[in-house]
């Protein structure tokens, strides 16, 4: 039977090495802790040079120059002029064409592709085998870039020689149909185009979003009788919907952005017919006529598609928390 | 060759106090574990004195040098993760060779090092290989090889064993003491585990939300522990402790509770006379089940009824109804006593403690 | 109960219990449906295969509308009835865009540029992903918040001032040579600017267990060694996912490189093609040869790797 004398604390007293002082110790710790500061510099300078230059100055400089006019070439100087660029946006013909059709655009386009990749992505869903060959076929679109699609369809919508016409002549006769020389068609036009590009995109979008239904629960509701349209608004809306709403955010942050496709096509015409907002903010600028509207709307364009982005997050945030 | 000092150390997250007012001296060489609940800061102390985790205050010292302030990349100690932290894109000899590449040590040489240590922990043969294409056991041994490789000035080990099945874990045990011997590297073992801390440890230190309760060679701390945690938390199973008080008696100090009084000689009980005095009132008397026996109603010692049997073999566990606490009773296999009967627990005085309202151990 | 009449068979048979008789009929009305069924889940799936195949054609015709037009000469195409395969195959379509058009030099500038704009933005942004996701720092969060909130600023929104960004640093010494309207640079810089690669990478790296961090600064390892030597390798898989993404986007992309690459020298493919369409007049055959020769590399290359290429779509679309 032993006793043996452990103090809990051995005395610091005794040991040789001084203890620093109170203000000595926190000196150092606030530089030690301050090393990481010039690490962190050193991994992020690379990105935040090139992204301060290029993306936050033009950010800010862009909002200075929606108060003012020229100042893009040598011969047209910068002049201030104060609110006259917001005022004249409310008032110019051109640019409420440009923000109607470009309304009308979104619209359409996205209530077109929803519907059809939605119903696609059930199919493949459903009808699983060689559903690898669709989805990389209906991908295709995508590779190209969008003026090569926009050229494609050049051909395809000619009125001589394109595929739709000559189908229209043997099988309904007459006439062609001048897909972008008349309005609305021109519009129409372009809203298929767009509708081409982005539908594999999509379908692959709600086709992951309904392999994210388990099995169990779709073939529970198949055991239980319920008919497909029953099994589709029970099942896959309720599964959907969440996605639905960011993914309709984004595709309007996307659409509204319009350009490629109308401008190799109709640059804007017929009559302004498929001018759209960055056609006319691209057209004003770089045809240097009235350049101080073109500065105001891309801050328009700014403002609207970073409240957008907003939302998106938001949305995105209340998902993640329902699923938490 | 170093030893570490650890003076007054302190880790608070927020408001929690993970380590608190931490004060050790590790002799060059040592072989310390620390033992404790999970939770109770162990871990911290590691990182601390590795430099993952910056101290809220005290000091750490490596051969008398303040190293608080200095990066993790510099202390030259070695960790051991429970997970063992090896890097899955590299082979077993990368992964080995990693920290001598990275001191730009020359090819031959590197490779030379690998060898030894892969010879030491017999992983030569998996030196070609990936991380998961190994065992448990040879994972860790590849995450000790990686340790030693360079020799550091201070060995930190957090539960190694602990993904370890039993057999690999006493095996591993003996090799972890034997390469200690070899090296001589000051090594810090952090474990939950009484019986590698009882069997590893050259001096532990038990641990409780984040302070040191009690320190010294693993038996001594087993024999007195200084207070109740540290005696409940060691052996098992776990000292017990009855409730009760002390009371003087014309001159004479015992301990009372229902049905039985132990007057204390302070002789015997190795507890200092004034240190008796200042202690009555509230007190519990601990008494380890290997040290009490069963005896009949005759005889001297705390009455209380056979509740359950549990035979395991080497030793039949006897639990007994005192005052309505189980205690536990250490008996040889062969003993014959039935459930329901009416005992007395006898035990020598001098092998019994007494802890005052304070928990603490009053035996000096 | 239930025990008593399982254990007697007997019973069952000659008594069967009411529930037993109700599933029973149930089960043959359901099979009665299922045949009745069966037929019509044919049709359906015929039909749906056959919905499926149209939008295919729709998907992929286009592209082979120009093959005929890209082997011809263009007057044979105005001819009616349509000619489908050319009587007359040429290639003087492609002799012409080799030899009279800046096709090949289009090609060289593309690669230079969604390359580079490639190569930058993995560097950039894994580099400041690495950053965010291990390194603490004063004002972590609100600067990536910042960065964050630029995620969808679109081209054209700040298309002057980009523009007059690139101008004003081509017009001080030295930078200026390098970073100008019409030099490489000066589209490529404006390029790489998106933070959605730095939110990926931040995401994946933070996603690596921490020990092996830890593990690599007590061997000794500073930030550089570990970010290159264990964070690198392992996050490979994220690293070829944003490259195929950030080159399908800045290939195809058109608006800034019609505005910062004016003169035929640094001219990409996209701006190069468009201008083959001429404002009155357009030469078809050499039209759809640029268009499909362009085109077919990245299809071959796209069914090889179409698995990489469909994950990298989705992460465009902020897939979490
Ligand atoms: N990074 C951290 N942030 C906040 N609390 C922590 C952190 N690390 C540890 N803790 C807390 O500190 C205490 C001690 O943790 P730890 O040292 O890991 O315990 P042990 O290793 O003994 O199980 C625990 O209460 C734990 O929750
Ligand atoms: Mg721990």
């Amino acid at each position: 039977m032993t006793t043996v004398d452990v103090p809990v604390h051995e005395a610091a007293d005794d040991w040789t090495v001084p203890s620093l002082s109170d203000a000595e110790y926190r000196w150092r710790a606030r530089r030690y802790r301050l090393r990481t500061v010039r690490r962190a510099a050193g991994f992020l300078s690379p990105y935040l040079v090139t992204w301060g230059v290029f993306l936050a100055i033009p950010v800010g400089w862009g909002i200075f120059l929606s108060f003012n006019r020229g100042g893009l070439i040598r011969g047209d100087p910068r002049v201030f002029v104060g609110f006259e660029n917001w005022t004249r946006t409310v008032g110019d013909s051109e640019l409420r064409t440009a923000v109607k059709n470009t309304g009308i655009y979104v619209v359409i386009a996205i209530v077109v592709v929803f519907a059809l990749a939605i119903f696609l992505a059930s199919l493949l869903n459903h009808y699983k085998k060689g559903s690898n060959f669709y989805k990389v076929a209906l991908y295709f679109p995508l590779l190209a870039p969008p003026i090569l699609g926009a050229i494609m369809w050049f051909f395809m919508v000619n009125f001589d020689f394109g595929i739709l016409n000559l189908i229209k002549r043997t099988i309904i006769g007459g006439d062609g149909v001048r897909f972008l020389g008349d309005n609305p068609h021109a519009l129409l036009t372009i809203v298929s185009v767009e509708v081409w590009r982005g539908l594999g995109f999509w379908v692959l979008f709600y086709l992951a979003g309904l392999q994210s239904v388990p099995e169990e629960l779709q073939a529970a509701a198949r055991i239980d009788g319920a008919g497909k349209w029953r099994r589709f608004r029970r099942i896959t809306v309720p599964t959907l919907r969440p996605l639905l709403l960011f993914a309709l955010v984004i595709a309007v942050i996307f659409n509204f952005q319009l350009f490629d496709s109308v401008q190799v096509l109709t640059d804007g015409g017929p009559r302004l017919g498929t001018a759209t907002v960055v056609w006319f903010i691209h057209r004003r600028l770089f045809k240097f006529q009235d350049t101080g509207l073109a500065y105001a709307s891309s801050i328009g364009l700014l403002i609207v598609v970073l409240v957008l982005t907003g939302l998106s997050f938001w949305l995105l945030g209340k998902r993640r928390q329902r699923e938490a | 060759m170093a030893e570490v000092i650890l003076r007054q150390l302190s880790k608070h997250f927020g408001s929690v106090e993970a380590v608190e007012d931490v004060t050790l001296r590790i002799p060059d060489g040592e072989f310390l574990v620390l033992l404790g609940p999970s939770g109770c800061g162990k871990s911290t102390i590691l990182r601390l004195i590795a430099g993952l985790e910056d101290a809220t205050a005290g000091e750490i010292l490596i051969d008398g040098e303040l190293i608080n302030f200095k990066d993790p990349t510099k202390r030259n100690v070695a960790m051991v993760f429970q997970n063992y932290a090896l890097y899955p894109h590299m082979t077993v000899y990368k992964n080995v060779a990693f920290p001598l590449e990275t001191a730009r040590m020359a090819k031959d040489d590197v490779a030379e090092a690998v060898q030894r240590a892969a010879e030491m922990l017999e992983i030569e043969t998996l030196l070609k290989r990936l991380p998961e294409q190994l065992s448990g056991g040879q994972r860790q041994r590849v995450a000790l090889a990686r340790a030693i490789v360079r020799q550091p000035l201070v060995f930190l080990m957090d539960e190694p064993l602990s993904n370890l099945d039993a057999q690999l874990r006493l095996q591993t045990r003996l090799e972890l003491m034997g390469l200690h011997e070899r090296l001589g590297i000051t090594t810090i073992y952090v474990t939950h585990d009484q019986v590698e801390a009882m069997t590893m440890g050259q001096r532990m230190a038990v641990m409780r939300d984040g302070r040191i309760q009690q320190m010294g060679q693993p038996t001594d701390v087993y024999d007195v522990p200084a207070n109740t945690f540290v005696a409940t938390f060691l052996g098992a199973p776990p000292m017990n402790l009855i409730a009760g008080s002390l009371v003087r008696d014309n001159g004479h100090v015992s301990f009372r509770c229902e049905g039985y009084e132990l007057a204390i000689d302070p002789a015997t009980a190795a507890i200092a006379p004034e240190t008796l005095e200042e202690a009555i009132g509230e007190a519990q008397l601990g008494v380890r089940p290997e040290h009490l026996t069963l005896a009949s109603l005759d005889d001297e010692g705390l009455p209380g009824v056979v509740r359950f049997l549990e035979p395991v073999g080497s030793d039949l566990f006897v639990s007994v109804n005192v005052n309505g606490q189980p205690v536990q009773v250490r008996m040889p296999p062969d003993t014959k006593v039935a459930t329901g009967s009416d005992v007395r627990l006898a035990f020598d005085p001098a092998r019994s403690h007494i802890f005052d309202a304070d928990s603490q151990n009053l035996r000096s | 109960m239930a025990g008593d009449v399982t254990t007697d068979p007997t019973t069952l048979t000659e008594a069967p219990p009411p529930e037993r008789d109700e599933a029973v009929a149930m089960a043959e009305r359901l099979a009665a449906a299922g045949r009745a069924k069966r037929l019509s889940d044919r049709s359906r799936k015929i039909l749906a295969y056959a919905i499926l195949t149209l939008f295919v054609v729709i998907a992929i015709g286009p592209a082979f509308y120009l093959i005929s037009p890209a082997f011809r000469d263009s007057v044979s195409l105005f001819t009616y009835p349509p000619e489908w395969i050319p009587s007359e195959p040429t290639l003087d379509n492609y002799r012409f865009l080799f030899s009279s058009t800046g096709y090949v030099r289009w090609a060289i500038n593309t690669l230079i540029f969604a390359g580079c704009t490639t190569i930058l933005t993995l560097v950039t942004n894994s580099m400041a992903g690495y950053a965010f996701a291990r390194l603490r720092f004063p004002g972590r969060n609100v600067l990536f918040f910042v960065i964050l909130a630029t995620l969808m600023v679109p081209v054209a929104a700040v298309l002057a001032p980009t523009y007059l960004t690139v101008n004003f640093i081509g017009d001080l010494p030295i930078i200026g040579n390098w970073i100008d309207i019409d030099t490489y640079l000066g589209l490529i810089l404006p390029s790489a600017v998106s933070p959605l690669g730095v939110f990926m990478m931040r995401q994946f790296i933070e996603t690596l267990p921490d020990g092996l961090y830890e593990a690599a600064r007590l061997d000794g390892a500073g930030e550089w060694r570990i970010f290159t030597k264990i964070v690198l390798p392992l996050i490979k898989p994220a690293l070829v996912v944003l490259g195929i993404f950030v080159f399908m986007l800045t290939w195809a992309s058109y608006l800034w490189p019609l505005v910062a690459a004016t003169g035929n020298d640094y001219r990409v493919l996209t701006v190069g093609i468009a201008s083959l369409k001429g404002q009155f007049v357009t030469d078809w055959g050499v039209l759809a040869a640029a268009s499909l020769l362009t085109i077919v590399p990245v299809t071959i290359i796209f069914l090889f790797f179409q698995k990489w290429f469909v994950q990298a779509s989705m992460a465009g679309a902020l897939k979490q």
